[in-house]
């Protein structure tokens, strides 16, 4: 019953637990250096200060901003480019390999170039947000429509439809299908965009706060704000779970 | 090539592998261009209807939604299109499965609503791509007695691609013999004796089935050994 499979995340907690006291009473003991590994307690403290004293609401706001905003404008436009790129081979040949190079490459690397052409403010957090979800998107919706179930286009067709309801019926719910079992991790995207994008030049956002507790060796916000970073990504990842388990509820 | 089916009927056609059945059946049906010549048949475009080996329902449409899917696309309000479709699941024995996506149907249960997605649309003539060759032998008796049952209910033809001589025999009124292909025609033509209304599984004991399929296995036989002299 201890090992009972169904109970793993009991024990998953406990073990966590342990940790933290065991980190604490390390700390206690003096065998951690503060300035680089906090007490858990004053992690705890400093995250409890950042909401107290309500300073973290606009940097809150500034990377939500940002990371739905990239995301949102990263689904539409992927789709947009990959069904068309889909449909019309010469529109293919010409983004297809921008689309890999940009692919193959770490997508961070375009932030300083989006800071001197847009500025420190939300622009530049959008864009970077925004390149890295629009090209994951857009290849999953270019390699998915060209792989669409055939013999279903072929059912359509014998029953009567013509291309609107092939559209409709097949292409549209396919393309939502790829792009929901892709949400999870163009949400993370998102918000790798919008924090890194802070991280090199910004006056709000939990990326700004971080790169400015880095600059003030302050440990304890950092350690902070990675928790509340984590927190944040994952409310988001169990709500698009869910907007995903129930519209791919056929699946 | 020149192929009847008469009204009510169920006529069969087998032949070696390559030698384009199932692209006649798909040339029928507008799927494809003959590589040369035309189709012509007596009947239109939306009399005909067409039952593949895979079941190719939508899986994001649940069972009733599948079969209201055709009646829509041929000018039916939705409303009607799904009282209808539940009407043909009951039909075909998927009372209460309506709301289910194929996903949580079994494989009979789903060649049943492929079923009732082509019968919805009222076909005079279906054809089937070897429909039954995916299904377990009991489900696919069951399904296979059902299309029959339908056939013999009147209105209906079929035209049956398959390869097993079985199936043919025991299900037709008239099985068609193709040569090996490419460039594949007709070689024979039988009329099966067997009276109906029949039971499928038992059409196999009649007395003139035996004969029938030995004649059938002989004459099929040489097709393929043909193959093997021009290779």
């Amino acid at each position: 019953m201890l090992l009972d499979p169904r109970h793993a995340w009991m024990r998953q907690l406990a073990a966590f637990g342990v940790l933290l006291a065991v980190w604490e009473a390390a700390g206690r003991a003096d065998m951690l250096n503060p300035l680089y590994v906090p007490n858990p307690s004053r992690i705890g403290a400093a995250l409890v200060d950042l909401f107290s004293d309500g300073r973290i609401w606009p940097h809150l706001d500034a990377t939500f901003t940002a990371a739905l905003g990239g995301l949102a404008l990263g689904i539409a436009v992927g789709i947009l480019l990959g069904v068309v790129a889909a449909l019309v081979r010469f529109i293919a040949e010409l983004i297809e390999p921008v689309m890999t190079v940009l692919n193959a490459i770490p997508r961070v690397i375009l932030a300083p170039l989006f800071v001197i052409w847009l500025g420190i403010g939300l622009a530049s957090k959008v864009a970077l947000s925004f390149i890295l979800v629009a090209v994951l998107i857009f290849s999953t919706v270019f390699s998915g429509i060209r792989q669409v179930d055939r013999r279903l286009v072929e059912r359509v067709i014998t029953l009567g439809g013509d291309r609107w309801s092939l559209v409709r019926h097949v292409y549209l719910p396919s393309v939502a299908a790829w792009v929901l079992g892709n949400l999870k991790i163009a949400v993370g995207f998102a918000f790798t965009g919008a924090c890194v994008g802070e991280f090199v030049a910004a006056t709000r956002g939990l990326g700004y706060l971080l790169s400015f507790a880095q600059s003030t060796y302050n440990a304890a916000l950092m350690f902070a704000l990675i928790v509340l970073i984590l927190a944040v990504v994952l409310v988001i990842f169990g709500v698009a779970g869910r907007l995903e388990k129930y519209l791919l509820r056929w699946n | 090539m020149n192929l009847a089916v008469g009204d009510g009927h169920f006529v069969s056609l087998v032949g070696p592998s390559g030698s384009g059945k199932s692209s006649l059946l798909r040339a029928v049906i507008g799927l494809q261009q003959p590589l040369s010549g035309t189709v012509e048949t007596n009947l239109a475009r939306s009399q005909l209807g067409i039952l593949f080996q895979d079941d190719a329902l939508l899986p994001w449409k649940t069972a009733r939604d599948n079969v209201a899917l055709g009646l829509s696309f041929n000018g039916m309000e939705r409303s009607k299109a799904l009282a209808e479709a539940e009407a043909w699941l009951e039909r075909l024995d998927l009372a209460g499965f309506g709301d289910r996506f194929p996903r949580h149907l079994s494989g009979g249960q789903r060649k049943r609503v492929a079923l009732a997605q082509v019968l919805a649309l009222k076909p005079k003539l279906i054809l089937m791509d070897e429909p039954f060759a995916s299904l377990d032998a009991i489900v696919g008796a069951r399904v296979v007695r059902d299309v029959v049952a339908l056939v013999e209910r009147g209105g209906i033809s079929v035209l049956l691609v398959t390869h097993d001589l079985e199936e043919a025999l025991s299900l037709s009124d008239e099985v068609y013999l193709l040569s090996q292909g490419p460039r594949a025609s007709i070689t024979q033509h039988y009329t099966v004796p067997i009276p109906r209304p029949r039971d499928p599984v038992h059409s196999r004991t009649h007395p003139a089935f035996a004969p029938l399929y030995q004649r059938l296995w002989a004459d099929l036989s040489r097709e393929v050994d043909h193959r093997a002299e021009a290779a």
